[in-house]
């Protein structure tokens, strides 16, 4: 070779090298969606809308990876009624939900981190969305645009309410107007630091932005999604903890003189759970289709129900539950417990607690593990109106929405004509309600803010240190101190999680 | 570089005076010696040796011939009569000063090295058999910390160079070049040589990516004439090393349950209420899991190789086959190699180099939840029915299985599988023009691809989550890789005045593609994502990378006594947002071969060599993903059937790049020629740290990208090799390393913090990385029997207290050692020597969060525990001193505390061999040149005081993984292996 060729060669890769480095420098991502672009098309926000759904159910990365445990509406359902008298622990563990049960909580537990942290990433993809149709000018109001704002809106309402239920002292504990609520964020530009609202101030958000959102809400998407009747479900909730009889009734009687729900009756209701997406029944819920089966490791259902290896298993249907069902064993909420049995016929325990499985959370297409969780259904608007008239002192109305109930459950020869002696009218209305809405993360609340303690003076191990031979099967036990935790205990709350604390100074911690 | 001297050498010099002398080459036993270069001083002309080791060349009276070849020393010869036929024999070298050190873009011999690198030949590299890269170096290289963390076959090893420089997650591994081009692949049994660059002197030249050391890895070429064959076999055996963790027999365990049952009152066992519910002959009930989890298991590597090469052709082709079996249960990896390695030249102007690498491997890997279980289960329960099959557990079991879960880990190990399948090509061409005796031109190219497949299966039989459904889980990755540099090097030798150097252009990119199915509803005994029926799930994505980047260099020596090098590198990535993609990385480097200079030489005897360097230069590491600095919504989640964008990342339109400067200042001395030594200093700052600053939970995001603050880091190293002994047929040799890093963060505004499995390290200024923040233990109260943690009050008082949500999370060690090093010893008589290899690790802290479970105090009663060290003891009445706390009052004793955190330092015998030379007699009587076998023992003996698997513990930081964090790993393997090893 000349080395005149030997040049030649020479330049012309060199000009080869820099026209192939005219590289393009901007490479996006395949999988994810820049916050820029979102608004370019109206796809753009109804996915981010979707995202926020997909919340509820999701394992989302926490800490640096993706734990099966973690998911919001778990954690939602665990860390209500494990601390609640209605479901019994049978089992020691190291998984965080072990302390909903004991009342020993820590700043530093994940089931918590993670539900606020959850939480709050709903509340930016709601506001994302609310800054892009309000603000960015790029989206038309139509009808279609303004039932996903509102179901936004709705969103937002939503988690800040479960935030205050978990985080702050309930409207009816306390001072509303001082205690700390929660920290609001309802732009999507928030300081990176911000203090905690007082209670009052959190619950007039929630108020604002689900009125918001009932207004919005006209061309609902199916019970998948948020509504209109969604959103006054949610207000009715509310102003029942807020113990506004008033607000709390004319919101039921939206929902349920809409025309649009009846109650399940008792024929169907074993079967409801699994199938509440066809019902009348549901107002709303989250779809848990097949490939959001969380498992054994991740559903909802695995802690409280096995079938020999779908789940744990490991807490149960509490004593003190059954006995106040125990009077009427026709009734068709039974359908929801199911007795382990041993050949011999008596009742199967662990570790000493007999198993009484709880199956609201199972059966979705037949699995042990997939279930769709209703959030709102037309039963609990009854409820609600009938403790509002209960608190008003209506009885007569009061025990008519409790009979609407029991006509459903199996209960036509039991109705109320009037209150039995030795119960309060609150007392027989609140208990038609621990019933019908077991294990539906309403318990805990509902004795709290009503200022009942939380007894759970059966054997389980709730108890600290209790062995299985300590369990005596004919007598309940005495003595322990968790055995009663007053309605005021501060451990009633969670704390606010370590993280929150030290990226914020702003934001103080629970007692 | 030794090639292109070759070819600039033959300059057409044909002047009358000049007339051809022949002559011979030959080594130290003999034999003829081809491809030694042979040069005439002080010119550029010179001449290899040919097949037969025969040279010619023109010369004149009087000339000096030097003839130089890798691993002898240069020896000098005075051209005193143009007739004569002149023998040349080789003397092999111990310091060797010409030694050639492969740099990456550039060659350099050790003279002329102004850097801090450290080369380890395919000798010592070998003495372990591993396929593993890192677990040769450990303890070999000062500054160089390499961490086996696994024990499953065909795990690699974390390798940090002089400390952490970066606190990011994802790779914190150098950069690997092999054969001069960044990335690639290569058999161990092929390297020739490792270098490890770890100044910015030397890394410099890789500029943006050198943050983390280089490590340069050279395979093997033709070197010699006649063809060359070498045949490897390695068959050992292995053992688990399980370290200082020991599950407890049926006794133990019975005796550790009895204290559940000691009365709060009077302080004894209450017996009657134990046995009630304990049966006393679970104490001889004795299975042992651990032991029947793993076994000993073989390990088989073959290697053949076949190398040559003449005036225009060298090759170097091999095959290698390793067979690893895994000591737990249905592990093991099997990897088949191949490489050719062909070098052309076409004439004295073009050369060109083809090298392809080719590799397939398949990998059984392990579960982590059976691994778990096998610790855990109880000796109480047998894994096997009484038949010998193996027992089905699950939850409707009837009988009493004791252990926690109901499952049988052996009969889901029986029933799944979990495996990988991988393949890879790397396609190798370099370009070689001599356009001048000056200048020159090269490129080097490569093209890469690999894919892998990943296979977890678990059949409907199993028990568990899976049973009656089975699940079937695969994973494909693609990657296909390219890579061009292309620059212009020259060579000016102006009589004392020596500059070479080089500029070009270098491209850079890849892209990844990956998918994958699941599924569930399996037929039995069908394990193909196709026949799943139920709750199918695909994924998959493909991510880009681009990098580009500027390079330069300049060396300049003087006399061979003062040298300077200068390099100066652009790169740019498309990991940044446009307008920061681009930065800038110089650095210089000197040194003073003070022994070269006369007053030296006149003056000192002792000392043979004495070298002084000094370094500074930039450095940088763009390893951190791409799309970081962007707002983001992933798009990898559904709901109702309906696409869902979910907040993912929040954006920071200024990240840019981490850059560290580095300061290095180095003196090699030799004495003797037997005693050599290296000792450096360095101080490297890493400025603009890529932090993942947490943000508070309630903005919806864990954390943000920035660059926030700095880190520095120290360090000294030594490096001694001596040969204590010599003789005609005794040799004793010694080697150590030593080297001291210390680690600190600044101008960090807030502290932050990282959490895995609740334990937290912190990061704040002055204080080491991986510092880990904890509540601090204080023992038990010996009134109540209680756990006690320390409370730090607002005036800073502390006192005890037994609440653990009044403990105050407190700075109570760190995970990164003090120091490291290694040390290494070899006796040699005739054909026999004996070689003995250790490694140490000085003051870090490991958390044994295991122990949170295999040490509680009653919290897990049903699941195994570790046998307790001697001066444990628990808490039983009034009065006791105690480290363990009472069962009865131990409320939230096992959290996260200071309790957990061990001492992790170690010293290591990493490996002993005795290898035998066959006489020369013996080994020509079969036709051999050469014939070694050698009897080796890896992983000997472990002495430290931490209560677990063995110390070495993670360094990186991954999803469930936190540096000095441990939990259930692979166990490290005891290995015994038999080698030999032919030439012919």
């Amino acid at each position: 070779m000349k080395t005149k060729n030997i040049l030649q060669s020479v330049v012309l890769l060199f000009v080869l090298a820099v026209t192939s480095s005219c590289t393009k420098w901007d490479v996006a991502p395949r999988d994810q969606i820049s916050t820029e672009s979102l608004s370019e098309t109206k796809d753009g926000i109804i996915n981010v809308t979707n995202g926020v759904y997909a919340l509820f159910k999701n394992q989302v990365e926490f800490s640096g990876f993706i734990d099966d445990n973690n998911a919001y509406l778990r954690q939602y359902f665990q860390m209500s009624d494990f601390a609640s008298d209605d479901i019994v622990c049978g089992q020691v563990t190291t998984d965080p939900l072990y302390y909903s049960f004991t009342y020993t909580h820590s700043p530093d537990q994940s089931n918590s981190r993670f539900f606020w942290y959850v939480s709050y990433k709903m509340i930016s993809g709601t506001n994302t969305v609310i800054d892009i149709v309000e603000n960015s000018g790029k989206i038309e109001r139509t009808p279609e645009v303004n039932q996903i704002l509102g179901e936004n809106y709705f969103l937002r309402a939503f988690s800040e309410f479960s935030l205050l239920k978990f985080y702050a002292n309930l409207p009816t504990v306390g001072n509303p107007d001082s205690d700390p609520g929660i920290i609001l964020r309802t732009t999507a530009n928030e300081p990176t630091k911000k203090a905690r609202a007082t209670v009052t101030e959190s619950y007039n958000q929630v108020i604002a932005d689900a009125k918001m959102a009932a207004s919005l809400m006209n061309t609902s998407r199916g019970k998948e999604f948020a509504s209109k009747a969604a959103a006054w479900a949610l207000l009715s909730r509310v102003y029942l903890y807020l113990e506004d009889n008033a607000n709390t009734i004319a919101y039921a009687d939206s929902v349920i003189n809409s025309g649009e729900f009846t109650i399940e009756p008792a024929s169907s209701f074993p079967t409801y759970f699994p199938n509440a997406i066809a019902s009348d029944e549901t107002i709303f819920l989250i779809a848990y289709t097949q490939q959001d089966n969380r498992g054994k490791f991740g559903s909802i259902a695995s802690m409280i129900y096995s079938d020999g290896n779908s789940g744990w298993g490991e807490e149960f249907a509490s004593e003190s539950l059954r006995k106040v069902m125990a009077e009427h064993l026709e009734d068709v909420r039974w359908k929801y417990i199911d007795t382990l049995y041993k050949d011999d016929g008596t009742v199967m325990t662990k570790n000493g607690i007999p198993i009484f499985y709880i199956t609201k959370f199972s059966f979705q297409d037949g699995d042990p593990n997939l279930s769709s969780p209703v959030m709102f259904r037309i039963s609990e608007m009854y409820l609600n109106r009938a403790e509002a008239y209960a608190k008003m002192g209506d009885e007569a109305k009061a025990l008519a929405d409790v009979n609407e109930i029991r006509k459903n459950r199996g209960l036509e020869g039991s109705l109320y004509t009037s209150v039995p002696s030795g119960k309060t009218l609150l007392d027989v209305v609140l208990e038609e309600r621990r019933i019908e809405l077991a294990f539906e993360g309403q318990r805990i609340f509902d004795l709290v803010r009503n200022h009942r303690d939380i007894i759970r003076k059966y054997w389980g191990y709730h108890i600290k240190g209790i062995q299985v031979p300590d369990i005596d099967p004919n007598n309940p036990p005495t003595g322990y101190p968790e055995l009663v935790i007053p309605w005021n205990d501060p451990s009633v709350l969670y704390y606010i999680p370590a993280d929150e604390i030290l990226a914020n100074d702003l934001c103080v911690q629970n007692p | 570089m030794k090639k292109i001297l070759f070819f600039v050498g033959f300059v057409f010099l044909t002047l009358p005076l000049f007339s051809q002398v022949t002559g011979t080459v030959f080594d130290e036993d003999n034999n003829t010696l081809p491809g030694v270069n042979v040069v005439i001083k002080g010119t550029t002309t010179g001449t290899v040796t040919n097949l037969n080791g025969k040279f010619s060349i023109n010369v004149k009276k009087g000339d000096v011939l030097v003839f130089q070849y890798i691993g002898y020393q240069k020896q000098e010869l005075t051209i005193e009569s143009l007739t004569k036929a002149y023998n040349v024999t080789m003397v092999p070298d111990v310091v060797n000063m010409d030694e050639v050190v492969v740099m990456g873009y550039s060659n350099k011999t050790k003279t002329e090295v102004a850097s801090a690198v450290s080369v380890v030949n395919a000798d010592k590299l070998l003495d372990v058999t591993t396929d593993d890269v890192g677990t040769m170096l450990q303890g070999k290289v000062s500054g160089v910390q390499v961490v086996s963390e696994s024990g499953q076959p065909g795990s690699g090893s974390q390798i940090r160079i002089r400390g952490i420089s970066t606190i990011k997650p994802g790779n914190e591994e150098p950069l690997y070049v092999v054969d001069g081009i960044i990335g690639g692949s290569f058999d161990p049994n092929d390297v020739q040589s490792v270098t490890v660059l770890k100044d910015a002197g030397a890394t410099g030249m890789y500029g943006a990516r050198a943050n983390k050391g280089v490590i340069i890895v050279t395979t093997k070429t033709g070197t010699t004439g006649k063809t060359q064959f070498n045949f490897k076999a390695s068959v050992g055996m292995k053992t688990a090393d399980q370290g200082n963790l020991k599950m407890m027999n049926g006794q133990q365990f019975y005796d550790w349950s009895s204290e559940l049952y000691r009365d709060p009152e009077t302080h004894e066992i209450d017996k009657i209420k134990f046995y009630q519910y304990y049966p006393r002959e679970l104490a001889s009930q004795n299975y042992d899991w651990v032991n029947n989890g793993f076994k000993p298991a073989m390990t088989q590597q073959y290697h053949l190789s076949a190398s040559g090469r003449n005036d225009k052709f060298g090759y170097f082709v091999s095959g290698n086959y390793f067979n690893d079996k895994g000591t737990f249960r249905n592990t093991g990896y099997e990897k088949v190699n191949i490489r050719l390695n062909t070098e052309y030249h076409f004439n004295k102007w073009v050369s060109m180099k083809n090298n392809f690498n080719v590799y397939a491997n398949r990998g059984s890997y392990y579960d982590y939840m059976d691994m778990y279980y096998t610790y855990l289960a109880l000796p109480w329960d047998n894994p096997y029915n009484d038949d010998g099959t193996i027992k089905y557990i699950d939850g409707n079991t009837p009988g009493k299985w004791w252990s926690r879960d109901k499952i049988n880990p052996f009969h889901t190990i029986e029933n799944s599988d979990h495996n990988s399948k991988g393949f890879g090509l790397d396609y190798d061409f370099v370009l070689n023009v001599n356009i001048t005796n000056w200048l020159s031109f090269s490129s080097s190219n490569r093209l890469s691809f690999s894919t892998d497949k990943s296979h977890d299966f678990v059949s409907p039989v199993a028990a568990g989550p899976f049973h009656d459904k089975g699940y079937i889980h695969e994973r494909q990755n693609n990657w296909w890789g390219g890579i061009t540099s292309n620059m212009l090097k020259f060579n000016f030798d102006l009589g004392k005045n020596s500059i070479t150097g080089l500029a070009g252009i270098e491209i850079n990119g890849g892209s990844n593609d990956y998918m994958w199915v699941e599924g569930k509803g399996l037929p039995e005994g069908f394990d193909v994502p196709s026949v799943a029926s139920s709750e199918l799930k695909i994924g998959g994505t493909s991510t880009l990378e681009y990098f580009n980047s500027l390079i330069s260099q300049v060396n300049y020596n003087y006399d061979k006594r003062y040298f300077l090098t200068a390099s100066f590198r652009a790169d740019q990535t498309s990991n940044f947002p446009v307008d920061h993609n681009t930065a800038y990385f110089p650095s210089v480097a000197a040194s003073w071969l003070v022994s070269n200079e006369t007053f030296f030489k006149d003056n000192v005897s002792f000392m043979d060599m004495l070298k002084l360097r000094a370094s500074y230069g930039v450095t940088g590491d763009p390893d951190i993903g791409a799309s970081r600095f962007m707002g983001l919504f992933s798009l990898s989640s559904q709901y109702n059937n309906n696409p869902a964008a979910i907040p993912y990342q929040l954006a920071n339109y200024n990240l840019t790049w981490e850059r560290t400067n580095e300061f290095n200042l180095g003196i090699d001395m030799s004495f003797f020629q037997r005693i050599s030594l290296t000792l450096d200093l360095y101080n490297n700052v890493t400025n603009d740290l890529i932090v993942l600053v947490a943000q508070p939970l309630s903005q919806g995001f864990e954390h943000r990208w920035e660059n926030a603050g700095k880190v520095t880091n120290k360090g000294i190293e030594l490096n001694l090799n001596a040969i204590a002994v010599k003789t005609n047929s005794f040799e004793w040799n010694i080697g150590f390393n030593f080297a001291k890093n210390s680690n600190i963060l600044s101008g960090i505004e807030n502290p932050f913090y990282s959490t895995v499995n609740g334990v937290s390290q912190i990061y704040r200024n002055d204080a080491s990385i991986y510092t880990f923040i904890l509540p601090k233990w204080l023992g038990v109260d010996p009134e109540t029997g209680a756990p006690l943690w320390e409370k730090v009050n607002a005036d800073g008082s502390k006192e005890p207290t037994s609440k653990y949500k009044e403990a105050t999370p407190q700075e109570v060690g760190k995970a990164l050692p003090d120091f490291v090093g290694g040390a290494s010893t070899s006796l040699s008589w005739k054909g026999l020597t004996l070689y003995a290899s250790a490694a140490y690790q000085y003051g870090n802290d490991i958390y044994n969060y295991t122990n949170r479970f295999m040490d509680n105090d009653g919290h897990e009663p049903y699941i195994n525990a570790i046998v307790p060290k001697s001066d444990w003891k628990r808490w039983e009445r009034p009065g006791d001193i105690a480290t363990h706390p009472s069962m009865q009052n131990a409320e939230l004793s096992t959290e996260n505390s200071s309790r957990y955190l061990e001492d992790g330092s170690f010293i290591k015998i990493r490996n002993i061999s005795l290898s035998y030379t066959l006489p020369k007699k013996w080994s020509s009587a079969i036709k051999m040149r050469n014939v070694v076998v050698s009897l080796r023992a890896d992983n000997v003996y472990t002495w430290t005081n931490y209560w677990g698997q063995d110390p070495e513990v993670t360094l990186s930081k991954g999803d469930w993984s936190m540096p000095g964090v441990s939990d259930f790993k692979y166990p490290n393997n005891h290995q015994y292996v038999f080698n030999v090893n032919f030439n012919f």
